[in-house]
């Protein structure tokens, strides 16, 4: 059964997105085939279009401040990166970059893709930070069609 | 870290539609399942929080609990059974129990000791069943363990198995 041929990677580059990583991979003796690797900016000093496809939309540069362009650059690298670590590991990957609220274009990813799993982590904030932010990794479990892997801590 | 893994189960078609998932991980590891069923205090009252791993630790509450309860709690008992006699046909050895207490704090407190790798939950958007998204938020944040959520549309979701 294909339950886990196509899987989404959610990745805000911290070590636990890394511990996550660890987990896509292992996914591959479940039969992963493919890994849909995202990352969602939200801190941009130009309010851009919600879902702005910031690695297809070049003219989006433009408006951009110099200091902004050069982030985004640094953080296609770095999915780069994330992509040439699970192509080496036999995997098939392709990399998102999108402007807007984390949780919705994470899961509008996963539907424009049909992944069959999301993977990331959670952090484990503050009772407060949630209250007045929400938290990402609930979000998406309540707005995802397909099931959510939550990986949490480190493994001891 | 697939290799054994915590199932809570509450009769629901939802928690249900995760065994293909589980059954799946074997080729990425699993060895053991623990099906568990949480006994919510608003439902059975006031049981000794320990674990209810046997037939004849279920009959043994006859006295202590009403007739029809200890029935239903059997018929469930042997249902989670059924579902063991599955996962040990395709080699995976599992371990069926009840514990009563909250939810969060038994599942966690389950997986800590038992060196439990991953948390498999069913659950539907909002329903009948124990696992809703409102209740996985302190599910969440109660284990630290990796959890795999599996969602199933409502009205489906809700059908006692």
């Amino acid at each position: 059964m294909p339950l886990f041929e196509k899987t989404l990677y959610a990745t805000d580059f911290s070590p636990l997105a890394e511990v996550a990583l660890d987990y896509v991979k292992k996914l591959k003796e479940a039969g992963e085939k493919e890994v849909v690797i995202v990352h969602v900016v939200d801190d941009l000093s130009v309010e851009l279009p919600e879902g702005a496809d910031l690695l297809k939309e070049k003219e989006l540069y433009k408006v951009l401040p110099e200091v902004d362009q050069e982030y985004v650059m640094s953080i296609i690298e770095r999915l780069e990166a994330v992509k040439d670590i699970l192509e080496e590991n036999g995997l098939s990957a392709k990399i998102f970059l999108r402007y807007g609220n984390i949780p919705e274009q994470i899961v509008s990813v996963a539907r424009e893709e049909k992944v069959k799993l999301i993977v990331m982590g959670a952090h484990g904030k503050g009772l407060l930070t949630e209250i007045l932010l929400g938290s990402v990794s609930t979000d998406v479990i309540r707005k995802a069609d397909c099931p959510v892997l939550i990986v949490k801590k480190r493994e001891e | 870290m697939f290799s054994r893994i915590l199932y809570p189960f509450d009769m629901r078609k939802a928690s249900l539609n995760v065994k293909p998932y589980i059954l799946k991980l074997k080729e990425a590891g699993c060895r053991e399942v623990h099906i568990l069923y949480v006994l919510l205090p608003s439902e059975w009252g006031l049981l000794a929080k320990e674990e209810y791993d046997s037939k004849e630790k279920i009959e043994a509450l006859r006295g202590a609990l009403d007739e029809g309860y200890v029935d239903a709690l059997l018929r469930r008992f042997e249902k989670m059974k059924e579902l063991a006699e599955e996962f040990e046909s395709k080699g995976i050895k599992a371990r069926v129990l009840m514990i009563p207490g909250e939810l969060d704090e038994v599942i966690a407190e389950y997986a800590e000791k038992n060196g439990i790798e991953l948390v498999a939950l069913g659950i539907t958007s909002e329903s009948l069943s124990f696992f809703r998204v409102g209740k996985l938020l302190d599910v969440i944040k109660a284990v630290d363990k990796p959890i795999l959520i599996v969602k199933t549309p409502e009205e489906e979701g809700d059908e006692e198995v």
